[in-house]
């Protein structure tokens, strides 16, 4: 399991857009993605539930990969967190 | 591992087919020009009112010189790229280009340490070469040789190497050259220390042969000949033609040193009678071999060669054979058969020797300008007369040496077996192929699943045209662009797939490149013509059969306008999270009235705090996102009130928010609002069957 931590730094947190894109990236991967926020989690590749997380500028999201391909995954969306987020 | 080591060498001697094709046209040029522009030559036959220097003539053959001459000079540098590319298994324009990277870097180190000794003047004579305008060590072709073979190995072992992902593009093939080089450096600080004690074990051979007479030009002959693979052979004749070490005589009262220097002074001198034979048994014994020997070994390989085989190597041994005949450049004929057949050139070496030797004891005094050809022959030679210097006897010898040049070669070749020109066990090879294919389908984990998909989600081998990738993203020209499948190449692990024409863009990220060696490894195997074989067989794999029984869970439904406006379609909404479809398949509605409806009956999943947008999913299963506008999350909720919240059951029709449409516009916002299927994988079709004008209630789209 690899994991880490990652706040939020974008004005308008994650709304469709990234999401969207976030779960494109996740899709990449065989490994399972989580992201947590507080107590709620949603893994990455369901566009729906991670919009559901409401996740907004200045908040801390856990991202958890299990899986396979975790390392090159927690890699490539925490690559992706520092790019838009 | 005997196999092995005769397979490897059976490479390698194929790896050197391509330099050695350039080799007689250069060959030609050089001989010709080369001769026709040496001052002896030109004033010994009062040629010099036709070609004069400067003259247009003159300067032809100088150009003829001079350009065949260049490729002789930089014969290891072709050789480092000819082989590498011969021996690399793969992605070969990446070993040529790691192998004439690697040949500069080994020469540089080299040249820099000899700088840092002292320079050129502190090695001994004979030494160095100007590489390419680099000052090194004289390693002739075996310096391009061991560049080539390294670069080889090493592209193989690493073409396809995954480094982690910060790192990744330089991974693959983009990684071949920067280990090339890094090895390569090291190589020429150990060739600078290694190389030298080579060259003082040549020159102290040198001594040996003066010492033995006819013996002594015998071995003289044996060791010029075996050293030509390595290029050491200048090292070893240039001091007897050029230095003391050649001898040393008083003609017309001016002291001359050196075999060939000897030869031209006694060609200029009026009162030759007879030239020095103790001079030109360093020389004579080329003509025999050269004239006559090789262009009759030259003629054995092609009687050796496979029936179907002898037009192809035919054309090759023939340009070889000439050029050996006319010029005396005899690499490209040797180069064919001394890696595949090392055992024949050592034979070739005796009898060279033994020519050498012959043409002592017979007295023959024919000089050369550089080499042993029909040129030189008739310069040199004929036109000297045989009074002069008894010529008759190279063709006499020469003849023999046809005879039995060709029995020989013949003989080793077919009695051995081995794999010159035209003998390659081509169906050993297709073999092999059969077998490893075997051994694939019984064990499908042996398939590269990935590579299927890909191949698979391109239509097939078949119809692909053109195969490439850049940075980030692999480029296919395709022949059918219908064929192509994008949801398995998501599958494989594409981010997007971009289609213009024919011309495909499948996004990978940096390890693109990875994936192409993969793939182009995969489209050789046979298994890659019959993807059908490999899909129906393993059930592991997500195949469009587990797309099916997915989908059979997912109801088929249709949802209604959830706006009073204007249909579009949701490739021209103006946002790329929308229009390329990342967030899912759908359809948009521009609006006319600020009031948003549910499209179906559902559960309201989340509503987003600035309430421009609301995820609902349906009670079927739909995940639907209704989205108000583009870039509407920059107002922060300001003009939306929204009527529901999370988890809170709807009916298709319920309003769900409104908004200030006008006041919204005026902000500078498209108020376009998207309604999404954000499970659009989970369904085999997404059908907008509305247009233009629609009002809340109207259907606009069906789902199955």
């Amino acid at each position: 399991m690899k994991k880490f931590v990652y706040t939020i730094k974008d004005e308008v947190g994650i709304h469709a857009r990234p999401a969207g894109m976030l779960a494109k990236t996740a899709k990449e991967f065989e490994c399972t993605i989580t992201i947590e926020k507080g107590d709620k989690s949603a893994v990455a590749t369901k566009l729906m539930a991670v919009m559901g997380l409401g996740i907004k500028c200045g908040d801390e999201v856990t991202v958890i990969c299990e899986g396979v391909d975790e390392e090159a995954a927690a890699a490539k969306i925490e690559e992706f967190f520092t790019a838009n987020l | 591992m005997k196999d092995k080591i005769f397979g490897v060498l059976q490479r390698v001697g194929r790896s050197f087919m391509l330099p050695i094709a350039l080799l007689p046209v250069a060959g030609l040029l050089l001989g010709i020009g080369g001769s026709f522009t040496n001052p002896t030559t030109l004033e010994t036959y009062r040629l010099t009112n036709i070609i004069q220097e400067g003259g247009f003539l003159y300067t032809i053959l100088d150009i003829m010189s001079k350009t065949g001459s260049v490729v002789f000079d930089n014969l290891a540098l072709l050789f480092a790229m000819g082989v590498a590319i011969g021996m690399a298994k793969k992605e070969k324009e990446v070993a040529a280009l790691s192998g004439a990277i690697a040949f500069l870097i080994m020469n540089t180190a080299i040249s820099a340490l000899i700088t840092a000794k002292g320079g050129i003047e502190a090695m001994p004579a004979n030494s160095t070469a100007s590489v390419l305008g680099i000052p090194t060590l004289q390693m002739g072709v075996f310096g391009g040789i061991i560049v080539g073979l390294g670069v080889a190995a090493l592209h193989n072992r690493f073409y396809k190497i995954q480094l982690p992902q910060i790192l990744s593009f330089f991974g693959g093939t983009r990684f071949v050259p920067i280990v090339c080089s890094l090895v390569y450096l090291l190589v020429g600080i150990a060739m600078f220390y290694v190389w030298p004690i080579i060259q003082i074990g040549i020159a102290s051979l040198g001594q040996l042969v003066l010492s033995s007479g006819y013996i002594g030009t015998w071995i003289y002959g044996i060791i010029e000949r075996a050293l030509i693979p390595f290029g050491l052979h200048h090292v070893f004749y240039m001091p007897f033609w050029q230095t003391e070490l050649g001898g040393s005589m008083i003609i017309d009262g001016v002291t001359v040193t050196g075999a060939q220097n000897i030869f031209f002074a006694e060609l200029a001198s009026k009162s030759t009678e007879v030239f020095s034979v103790s001079a030109t048994r360093f020389m004579s014994g080329k003509f025999p071999f050269m004239i006559f020997g090789l262009p009759a070994a030259a003629y054995a390989l092609y009687r050796a060669a496979r029936p179907e085989k002898r037009k192809v190597v035919g054309g090759l041994l023939l340009s070889a054979a000439l050029t050996s005949m006319l010029t005396g450049i005899t690499e490209p004929l040797e180069f064919t058969f001394l890696f595949v057949a090392p055992f024949v050139y050592v034979v070739h070496c005796i009898l060279a020797g033994l020519s050498y030797m012959l043409m002592h004891i017979l007295n023959v005094g024919v000089g050369m300008t550089f080499s042993g050809g029909l040129i030189d022959l008739t310069l040199f030679g004929i036109l000297q007369g045989n009074a002069k210097t008894h010529w008759i006897w190279i063709v006499v010898v020469g003849l023999i040496y046809a005879v039995v040049y060709y029995f020989v070669f013949y003989f080793l070749i077919t009695r051995f077996n081995l794999k010159t020109p035209g003998r390659e066990a081509d169906d050993e090879e297709t073999k092999l192929y059969t077998r490893k294919d075997m051994e694939n389908r019984k064990n499908a984990s042996n398939v590269d699943m990935t590579s299927a998909l890909i191949l698979k989600g391109l239509g097939g081998k078949s119809n692909i045209s053109d195969l490439d990738c850049c940075a980030t993203r692999l480029r296919v020209t395709v022949r059918d662009s219908s064929k192509v499948a994008d949801s398995l190449l998501k599958k494989s692990g594409a981010s997007g797939v971009i289609h213009k024409g024919n011309g495909l863009q499948v996004i990978y990220g940096p390890q693109v490149s990875v994936i192409k060696s993969h793939l182009d490894d995969f489209l050789e195997t046979p298994q890659s013509d019959d993807l059908s074989s490999i899909f129906a067989d393993d059930t592991s794999v997500d195949t469009d059969k587990n797309i099916a029984v997915d989908k059979k869970h997912k109801k088929a439904l249709s949802l209604y306008a959830h706006l009073n406006g204007t249909i579009i379609p949701l490739k021209n909404v103006d946002d790329e999270a929308f229009s390329t479809g990342i967030l899912g398949d759908g359809a948009a509605i521009e609006p006319s009235d600020g009031n948003l409806y549910a499209p179906c009956d559902g559960k309201i999943e989340s509503i987003f705090d600035t309430k421009h947008a609301v995820n609902i999913i349906s009670d079927d299963g739909a995940e639907i996102l209704l989205h108000i506008g583009v870039n509407t999350v920059r107002l922060g909720g300001k003009f939306f009130k929204s009527y529901v919240s999370d988890g809170q059951t709807v009916k298709q029709g319920d309003l769900l928010i409104s908004f200030d449409i006008e006041k919204i516009k005026d902000a500078g916002y498209d108020t376009t609002t998207p309604i999404i299927v954000c499970n659009s994988d989970d369904y085999s079709a997404i059908n907008v069957v509305a247009q233009n004008k629609v009002k809340v209630g109207d259907k606009i789209i069906d789902i199955s």
